[in-house]
């Protein structure tokens, strides 16, 4: 570490750095987006096998350094998901929008996380991906951020959704872009 | 001034130890720091490394709650990728996993590790990947642990093959899926990874004897590369030995022998530590594991030196002769700057040697004594207890070395060691007993060890009184009761009270002694001391032996159940003691092994803790039977079962007679060896001309194949004459056959009678009594005195020498030896052997034989005395 950067650190800015936590139901495509954003173009689908626990990944994206906690959405893992609130300063939260009938369950889960006490303050921003858009039975964005009830059961925070489908890419830099462009001025504005 | 000191001490205590005097909520509150982004490696190592050295430690208990917090902080550290971290990281999910909950959310994070790039990264990965799956979770790792199983790189391999052990332990049915995996591994070219694989191997295939002499004969040609996985060749080979009991005449013993002339030394040490290990090898058979000990013997390697000395240390202990040949070499090693190698090589000399090299041996052993550690020192002082026991001439020496080994500084096991070996001594041979005595009392003013205190007490009080000159203990007792602490005043005062009750001119200044501990700020002490005084004013003989030197002979869990269920019905009489079984185990009869190594795992240590006898167990489950409920207590249970069958025949038969006042219960437990017959309802049936009347089968309901069941026979004894005791059954099993299926074990509906006939079953006088054992069997025998006093002399023609007739008039009587009478001394023409019991009833008898050798065999002189006069008449009518 330099001098500088030392400095820096010590007054409390740190480097273009930033610990986001990847939420949502299993199989909604979590551990498939964070890939795509690993390997950027060069992407290879891997067939991904469901997250035990937790994986943590570091990548690089819109000019920051991003280490990503991408949870398990089974059942099991739901309440582990709180143990890592408290230091992220952003949040992903994926959505299979294909999957209409597991909407509830997964506003349900959103619900309970807005009132942790660990986020219920913070003003934290949350990125919705509305994944999987290129499936025939997929519903729009909007039509997924009415299901979840975005605008009732997200207060104080600043909030986004993009459509995506991690198997190309498509929407996922538009999202990403936006959280780190909140997340520095966060940052900027707290010291 | 007080602050000083104390950082003074802890300096002493730390000895420079960083991680000293951790403080449990310092180190949790560090260890949030983890959460902290970005990881700064050094100080977060550091942080981890004091949580794992607190838990490794394990004096301060760190609650689930803390652990998980603490854990949860830990995962996030994944993100780091310094090497030092991470490893510390796969240690602290290891030692954490027992202690922390939701673990297995590592588990996703683990695998990747597991099959990245990171080859350093993937061993510790699967080790912590491996302890905190279980099994419901294990099936999902599976394919990737039978990778890693046959991954090219050696850690991995290995440190999947361990961890797959390890998983066996608690889900053998998924492991035993890796079988072929592992297979393929044995004949990797890395020794290590050959080792593992076989182990696994082995592991997996453990319960299926066959499958594992395949095993070793199929690995045994195949040459293999690994030394370590020839020498666990040769643990298996050897336990398969031991198992089925072939002996040398197996074909694995050929192998283990052919190992001692392998190339690497670690597996002729091996082989020639399992040959010198087996049961039953002779001196000669060993000669050839013996020799390449002895070359081992002039290694320069000092752990080959060491490794073979303490080998031949061992063999000596069986068999001494096999070992002489060596003794040059050995005479090396006593020079040895190695003084773990001197010792040993001292003391298998001592074992080897001849009387007379033992004063040399001696004076070079306590050369160096005080450079030694404790457990060696033990070592020394194992091989002078035996030495005296060989050349009891030498008891003069070995006492002052053992004496003087007394004073030194030494732990508690060292302590212990001297002692027990000074108390074998004196009871082994009384000419050093005075000198023993001695040394005891001297060590017990300065003992800082309760147990040994109290123990050595007890001894003076049994042995002191018995001296020349006892007046001379009194000082060492009486000092205990002034300085030392409750438990060891208590010991004091009940020594003090046995030299006043069995030594008359010491009487009245014991009394004066004890008056004064009447005072004691302890309870225990106090009424022990009241109860004496008042014993001992009465000044009556018999009062003396049964509660002062003899004492009571229950079984203590006998008693607290006897107590327990007069409590149970109130009632105006007195608590009868008779109503209590005796103590089946002499409690005074306590002796250690020696001979055992240092290092040994198989110490088989006697449990101290009170546990229940053969007996009580016996009388638990008889009393559960509704018939048998009314019999009163239990007074014998035979120890040894009769076998009724010869072996290998088609029903397994053993007898174990119980003796009541009035009746006998015998027990048959059967067995069917028949795989396609089921045996119901099972008796024994007993015919006797002698008296006895069967009163009652109950029978065994159901006997299939292979499952042991019982069946009763109850017997009333005989009436009319008290002094007929003894007779003969003749025994005949009768049941009803069913045919089965041998492989479901479903049996016909239709069965018929059948019978078989059984060996006769002996009711003997030993059935009719119980062992006790008398620790002052002179004041026992003038307690019961002379009233039914009988005697009479016996020609024994048919025992040829003293100790034969001992050890049959033991067995004979089945009562117990007492003053160490059942010993014969060396070189003498006469013995009087000394016998305590309780007859049937709760009579005491008592027996003192006197033997002499003459030209036609041995004569003997048998008096008898009980409480009881029938009871000296059926004693002294079962000899005839
Ligand atoms: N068609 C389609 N499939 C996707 C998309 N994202 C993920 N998947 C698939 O959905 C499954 C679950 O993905 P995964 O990333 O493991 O879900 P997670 O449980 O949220 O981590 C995988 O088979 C992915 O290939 C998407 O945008 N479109
Ligand atoms: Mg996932």
């Amino acid at each position: 570490m330099g001098f500088l950067s030392r400095l820096a650190s010590l007054f409390g800015f740190k480097k273009n750095e930033a610990n986001i936590l990847v939420v949502g139901l299993d199989n909604s495509g979590k551990s498939t987006i964070l890939n795509f954003l690993k390997q950027g173009d060069k992407n290879v689908p891997v067939d991904t096998v469901p997250t035990i626990g937790l994986n943590v990944e570091k990548m690089k994206a819109a000019n920051i350094e991003i280490t990503a906690f991408d949870m398990s959405g089974q059942g099991r893992y739901r309440p582990l998901w709180e143990q890592y609130y408290k230091e992220c300063q952003g949040i992903i939260f994926v959505v299979d929008s294909s999957d209409k009938l597991r909407v509830v369950v997964a506003r349900d889960e959103l619900e309970r996380m807005m009132k942790h006490p660990d986020l219920e303050r913070r003003n934290v921003p949350v990125l919705f991906f509305a994944n999987k858009m290129d499936k025939r039975d997929a519903v729009s964005s909007v039509k997924v951020s009415t299901l979840m009830g975005l605008n009732e059961v997200i207060h104080n925070k600043n909030w986004h959704i993009v459509a995506s489908n991690a198997i190309n890419g498509d929407g996922i830099d538009e999202g990403i872009t936006w959280l780190a462009d909140v997340m520095k001025s966060n940052m900027a504005t707290k010291k | 001034m007080h602050m000083l000191r104390r950082d003074k001490k802890e300096e002493e205590e730390g000895g420079g130890n960083p991680f000293n005097n951790l403080d449990k909520t310092t180190v949790l509150q560090e260890a949030r720091l983890f959460n902290e982004t970005p990881i700064n490696p050094r100080k977060c190592g550091m942080i981890l490394t004091k949580l794992l050295y607190m838990i490794n430690q394990g004096d301060q208990t760190i609650g689930s709650t803390e652990a998980t917090e603490a854990f949860f902080a830990m995962t996030k550290l994944f993100q780091s990728k310094d090497p030092t971290l991470r490893r510390l990281m796969y240690m602290g999910i290891k030692d954490m996993s027992k202690i922390a909950n939701d673990v297995i959310i590592v588990t996703s994070s683990l695998m990747k590790d597991m099959t990245g790039r990171d080859d350093q990264f993937r061993g510790p990965a699967i080790r912590a990947l491996c302890s905190i799956t279980d099994t419901t979770m294990l099936q999902s790792i599976e394919r990737y642990m039978k990778q890693a199983i046959v991954d090219k790189c050696h850690a991995v391999a290995s440190a999947a093959l361990v961890s797959s052990l390890h998983l066996s332990k608690t889900s053998m049915d998924i492991t035993k899926r890796w079988v072929n995996e592992a297979q393929e591994a044995v004949s990797s070219d890395n020794i290590m990874v050959q080792y593992h694989a076989l182990g696994l191997l082995h592991h997996l295939r453990k319960h299926d004897k066959l499958a594992v002499t395949k095993l070793v004969s199929r690995f045994s040609k195949h040459s293999l590369k690994s030394p370590y996985a020839y020498c666990l060749l040769i643990r298996i080979a050897s336990k398969l030995i031991e198992d089925e009991d072939t002996g040398t005449e197996s074909q694995m013993y050929d192998f283990i022998e052919s190992c001692l002339r392998h190339k690497s030394e670690i597996v002729i040490y091996e082989a020639a530590h399992a040959m010198i290990n087996m049961k039953g090898v002779t001196a000669k058979e060993l000669a050839p594991a013996v020799s390449v000990l002895q070359l081992f013997c002039s290694s320069p390697k000092p752990t080959l030196r060491f490794a073979a000395v303490r080998t031949l240390n061992r063999v000596a202990m069986k068999h001494p002769a096999a070992v002489t040949a060596c003794n040059l070499d050995l005479e090396n090693l006593i020079t040895d700057s190695n003084r773990s190698i001197a010792t040993l090589a001292i003391t298998t000399l001592l074992k080897t040697g001849s009387e007379s090299s033992v004063d040399r041996l001696m004076k070079q052993i306590s050369s160096f004594m005080s450079e030694i550690s404790d457990e060696f020192k033990i070592v020394v002082v194992q091989a002078i207890q035996s030495l005296c026991l060989k050349y009891p001439r030498k008891h003069g020496v070995m006492m002052n070395f053992l004496s003087s080994m007394l004073r030194e500084e030494g732990g508690f096991e060292y302590k212990k060691a001297i002692v027990d070996s000074i108390i074998t001594i004196i009871e082994d041979n009384s000419e050093a007993k005075e000198a023993g005595l001695a040394h005891l009392c001297e060590f017990i003013e300065d003992c800082e060890h309760t147990v040994l205190a109290t123990r050595i007490l007890h001894l003076l009080g049994r042995e002191g009184p018995r001296t020349p000159t006892p007046s001379k203990y009194i000082r060492f007792i009486y000092n205990r009761v002034i300085l030392e602490n409750a438990a060891v005043r208590a010991a004091a005062v009940t020594a003090m009270a046995k030299f006043g009750a069995h030594c008359d001119e010491l009487l009245d200044s014991c009394v004066v002694l004890l008056e004064r501990c009447e005072l004691d700020s302890d309870d225990e002490v106090r009424d022990r001391a009241t109860f004496y005084v008042r014993v001992l004013k009465e000044r009556q003989k018999a009062l003396n032996s049964a509660y002062i030197l003899n004492g009571l002979q229950v079984s203590v869990v006998g008693l607290e159940r006897a107590l327990h269920h007069y409590t149970l019905e109130p009632s105006d009489k007195p608590f009868d003691m008779k109503t209590v079984p005796l103590a089946t185990q002499p409690i005074t009869e306590q002796r250690t092994t020696p001979g055992k190594e240092p290092g040994d795992i198989s110490t088989s240590k006697p449990s101290d803790k009170l546990a229940s006898s053969r007996q009580d167990v016996y009388a638990e489950q008889l009393s559960a039977i509704p018939e048998f409920a009314n019999l009163g207590p239990l007074f014998k249970s035979s120890s040894i079962p009769v076998e009724l069958t010869e072996s290998e025949t088609e029903y397994v038969v053993r007898c174990i007679k119980h003796t009541y006042s009035r009746y006998m219960v015998f027990q048959f437990d059967c067995t069917n060896t028949l795989n396609d017959q089921v045996l119901e309802k099972v008796t024994v049936a007993m015919e006797s001309s002698d008296g006895f009347d069967v009163m009652k089968y109950i029978p065994c309901a159901s006997l299939p194949y292979d499952t042991p069941g019982t069946a009763y026979t109850l017997v009333r004894l005989p009436e009319d004459d008290p002094t007929n005791v003894t007779g003969t059954f003749s025994c005949t099993l009768k049941f009803i056959v069913k045919d089965c299926d041998p492989n479901t074990g479903e049996a016909d509906d239709e069965g018929y009678d059948d019978e078989y006939v059984l060996e006769d079953v002996d009711v003997v006088v030993g059935d009719h009594v119980q062992k006790v054992m008398k620790p002052n069997f002179g004041a026992s025998w003038d307690e019961v005195g002379p009233d039914n006093e009988l005697e009479d002399t016996f020609a024994l023609s048919t025992m040829k020498t003293l100790e034969d007739a001992v050890k049959n008039i033991i067995q004979y009587l089945g009562l117990q030896p007492c003053e160490r009478s059942d010993k014969v001394p060396e070189g003498k023409s006469s013995h009087t052997l000394y016998l305590a019991g309780v007859f049937r009833g709760g009579h005491d008898a008592l027996v003192r034989s006197k033997l002499a050798m003459t030209d036609s065999g041995v004569t003997m002189q048998l008096t008898v005395r009980s409480t009881d006069p029938n009871v000296s008449d059926v004693l002294v009518s079962a000899i005839g």
